[in-house]
C-alpha cells in the first residue's frame, strides 16, 4: 500500500515536472526571437564549475598534506605482530582447561616467580581453580607475611593464610630494577589484558626467541634480540627451554607445551571471570531463546482471529421504486 | 506374615556371615597383585617417558622449520637468504652493513608461524 502511494506520488511529481519543463520551453521559444540563438554561453555556468573545481581541490590538497598517516617508525621499532593462535579457551562455547592451568601455574611458580610478580592473585583466587583448599593453605603457609600490630606497635610476622596475596620476588620496582641490570618485569596480573595481541603476543613473545638475530640487526649489550618486542631489544631472555619443569600429570614439558600453559594461566589470572561470564552469556541467550519462541507463538494466538477474519459487503436491496422512476439523462 | 517374620528374617540375613565374606580378601590379594603388575608397568612407563623426555623436542621448531622450507614461505625465504648473503657480504668486505635483515625476518617469521599455528596447537595439549 505504502509502495503504491509512492509511486503515484512519484508520477505525479514526474508529471508536474514535465509540465514545468514545456512551460520553460515554450516561454524560451518565445523569447529566441530576441537572443541571437538557443545554446547557453559558457559564462553561464562558469561560476558552478569553477567553484566544484575548487572544491575538489581544496580537497585533494587537505589529503595531499594531512590525509595519510605518517609511519615513522621502522618495521623493526614496531615489533613483528603476533601470529594468531587458535586458543582452545578463547573460544565463546569453551572454558579454561583446567588441567591447564594448574601446569600453567606450577610454570610460573617454577620458572616466572622469580623475576616476576602475581601481586593481585590471592591464594583465594586458586582454590577451586587450580588446586584444592588443603593444597592452597599449604601454598600459602610456606610463605610470612606482616602481623596487625600487636599491642606493642610491633608487626610481627605470620605464616600465610588463603586471603593472602601471591608474594612478590622484589620489595618494591626499584629493588627490581636494580636486580635486573635496570630493566622491570612488570606485574603479571593483567598482563593478557595490558599487552596488545594478548595470549598471542605473550606466547610468541616466550617461544619467539630466535638462536641468533638475523645478519645485521644490532642488539644492544644486555639486551636480546626478540622479533615480537617492539624495538626487538628485550632485556629478559630466553627463560623456557625443553623440559624445564616436571609437570604432575605427566604431559611433556617442551617449550611450546609450557608457554601455551603459563599463558592460559596468565589470561585467567587477569579474566578470573571468563568462564562465569560465558555461562552468563548462556544464560541470556537461553532466556532470550525462549522468550522469543513465546512471544511468536503470543503474536500467532493474537493475530489468528484477525488474520482469518472476512470482512463482506452485502448492498442493501434495491427497491424497486427507484428504477421506476425515469433517469434524468434519459429520455423515456 | 507378621513383624516377627521380619524381624527373624532380618536376624537370619545379619547374623550368620555371609558365605562370600571369604573372597574380599582374595580379591585384595589378587589387587595387590595387579598392583604390583602395575608399579612394575608404571616404572617400565616412566623409564619410556624419560628416555623420551631426554628426547623432548618443541613441535614448534619442527613444524616452523617445515613451514619455512615450504612452497608456501619460498618468496620470504628467497628474500632473507638474499639479505643475509648481501649484508654477511657487506661485513665481510667493509666491516660494517649499510643495512640488516629484520624486516625480512619478519616477513620470513610471520609466514612460518602462520603456518604452522594449526598444527602446532592440535599438537599440544
Amino acid at each position: 500500500m505504502l509502495a503504491r502511494s509512492a509511486l503515484r506520488t512519484a508520477r505525479s511529481a514526474g508529471a508536474a515536472a514535465r509540465n514545468a519543463t514545456s512551460k520553460t520551453a515554450s516561454r524560451s521559444a518565445s523569447s529566441s526571437s530576441s537572443t541571437a540563438e538557443g545554446a547557453a554561453p559558457w559564462t553561464a555556468n562558469a561560476l558552478p564549475v569553477g567553484a566544484s573545481a575548487f572544491a575538489i581541490g581544496t580537497v585533494a590538497w587537505y589529503y595531499h598534506l594531512y590525509g595519510r598517516n605518517v609511519d615513522a617508525m621502522t618495521p623493526a621499532e614496531e615489533g613483528l605482530h603476533p601470529t594468531q593462535y587458535p586458543w582452545e579457551h578463547a573460544k565463546w562455547h569453551k572454558t579454561f582447561d583446567h588441567q591447564a592451568l594448574r601446569r600453567g601455574f606450577q610454570v610460573y611458580q617454577e620458572v616466572c616467580a622469580s623475576c616476576h610478580s602475581l601481586e593481585r592473585i590471592p591464594y583465594r583466587a586458586l582454590v577451586g581453580n587450580i588446586m584444592t583448599v588443603d593444597e592452597a593453605k599449604a601454598l600459602a603457609e610456606e610463605n610470612e607475611y606482616d602481623t596487625e600490630p600487636n599491642d606493642q606497635g610491633e608487626i610481627e610476622k605470620r605464616p600465610g593464610k588463603l586471603s593472602d596475596y601471591l608474594p612478590s620476588p622484589y620489595k618494591n620496582d626499584e629493588a627490581a630494577r636494580a636486580a635486573n641490570n635496570g630493566a622491570l618485569p612488570p606485574d603479571l596480573s593483567l598482563m593478557v589484558k595490558a599487552r596488545h595481541g594478548g595470549c598471542n603476543y605473550i606466547f610468541s613473545l616466550l617461544t619467539g626467541y630466535p638462536e641468533e638475530p638475523p645478519a645485521g640487526a644490532v642488539v644492544q649489550e644486555g639486551l636480546n634480540f626478540n622479533p615480537y618486542f617492539p624495538g626487538t631489544g628485550i632485556a629478559m631472555a630466553r627463560v623456557l627451554y625443553d623440559d624445564l619443569v616436571e609437570y604432575d600429570d605427566g604431559t611433556t614439558a617442551s617449550t611450546s607445551q609450557m608457554a601455551k600453559d603459563v599463558v592460559e594461566f596468565l589470561n585467567w589470572a587477569a579474566e578470573p571471570e571468563m568462564d562465569d561470564r560465558k555461562k552468563m552469556g548462556w544464560k541470556v541467550l537461553s532466556v532470550s531463546a525462549v522468550l522469543f519462541a513465546l512471544s511468536i507463538w503470543v503474536k500467532r494466538y493474537k493475530w489468528a482471529p484477525i488474520k482469518s477474519r472476512k470482512i463482506a459487503y452485502n448492498p442493501p436491496i434495491r427497491s424497486p421504486i427507484l428504477d421506476k422512476l425515469p433517469k434524468p439523462n434519459q429520455k423515456s | 506374615m507378621g513383624i516377627t517374620d521380619f524381624i527373624s528374617a532380618a536376624w537370619d540375613t545379619f547374623s550368620t556371615p555371609s558365605p562370600d565374606a571369604e573372597e574380599p580378601a582374595q580379591a585384595n590379594k589378587e589387587e595387590e597383585s595387579s598392583d604390583e603388575k602395575e608399579e612394575s608397568s608404571d616404572d617400565a612407563e616412566e623409564e619410556e617417558e624419560e628416555e623420551e623426555e631426554e628426547e623432548t623436542v618443541d613441535p614448534k621448531e619442527t613444524l616452523e622449520e617445515e613451514c619455512r622450507n615450504s612452497k608456501e614461505c619460498h618468496p620470504a625465504k628467497h628474500h632473507y637468504d638474499a639479505c643475509v648473503e648481501r649484508v654477511t657480504s657487506q661485513i665481510d668486505n667493509d666491516g660494517k652493513a649499510s643495512e640488516d635483515c629484520v624486516e625480512e625476518f619478519f616477513h620470513l617469521a610471520h609466514c612460518a608461524t602462520a603456518c604452522a599455528a594449526p598444527k602446532l596447537f592440535s599438537q599440544l595439549k
